[in-house]
């Protein structure tokens, strides 16, 4: 399954860009699969992916949960808002 | 913004305009923290800072903290601003204002509020520098290079 990860903030700088196209293997790719291959993609959010948590349609998904096709998913990490 | 909300969230573009006049019922204490873009970070001069969002997550996440604090606190009213986009030195980019019936559990409410926000809520912030570096064009906004 390919799917695309929206970009923010540090992130979006530090990839250069403001989303990343990842390819995910197996028939049930989680929240935990994505982070790990974003990682993979791109090496530059790799020392940021610990302290980032993926979002599913807008809320904040554990690592476990499942990823569909249709979803939209966001990386997000490196908060500074305030 | 709802006048008679308990609980309301703003989301607005460019600084937070002078705020309303608000006292809500039986309130004996009123908390009022402004953020305001500083003239310096890190010992460079700053023209502004710029805040990004991500709707609606960014809308819903701020709800969410605003109805918790408030449930947990036991307040009689908390309103909450904050700017997107381009926001001037000296421009106030968030604005928390949080009624009780005593100090205590306001001002802790405010701390509380502050301290997750900055943890949880989808909100990053770029800034803007009066001097230009050349290093700077690196850190620009890749929609904006690519």
């Amino acid at each position: 399954m390919r799917v695309t990860v929206r970009l923010f903030g540090p992130q979006a700088r530090l990839a250069g860009r403001r989303q990343l196209v990842v390819e995910l293997v197996g028939d049930a790719p989680t929240a935990g699969d994505v982070r790990a291959e974003l990682g993979r993609v791109e090496p530059r959010l790799t020392p940021s992916l610990a302290h980032s948590r993926l979002a599913i349609n807008y809320s904040f998904a554990s690592d476990a949960q499942r990823i569909l096709a249709e979803d939209e998913l966001a990386l997000i990490g490196m908060l500074g808002g305030g | 913004m709802a006048p008679d909300a308990l609980v309301s969230v703003a989301i607005v573009d460019g600084p937070l305009p002078e705020p309303d006049a608000w006292r809500p019922v039986d309130a004996g204490a009123i908390v009022v923290f402004e953020g305001v873009v500083r003239p310096r970070e890190a010992g460079r001069r700053l023209a502004a800072l710029w805040y990004e969002d991500y709707e609606p997550m960014t809308r819903q996440e701020l709800e969410k903290l605003a109805e918790e604090v408030f449930d947990a606190r036991v307040l009689l009213g908390l309103r909450l601003e904050h700017s997107r986009g381009r926001v001037p030195v000296g421009g106030c980019s968030f604005r928390l204002r949080i009624a009780s019936e005593h100090r205590q559990a306001a001002l802790l409410a405010t701390a509380e509020l502050i301290d997750r926000m900055k943890q949880h809520v989808p909100l990053w912030k770029r800034p803007e520098w009066l001097d230009a570096d050349p290093a700077d064009e690196v850190e620009s906004d890749p929609c904006r290079t690519r």
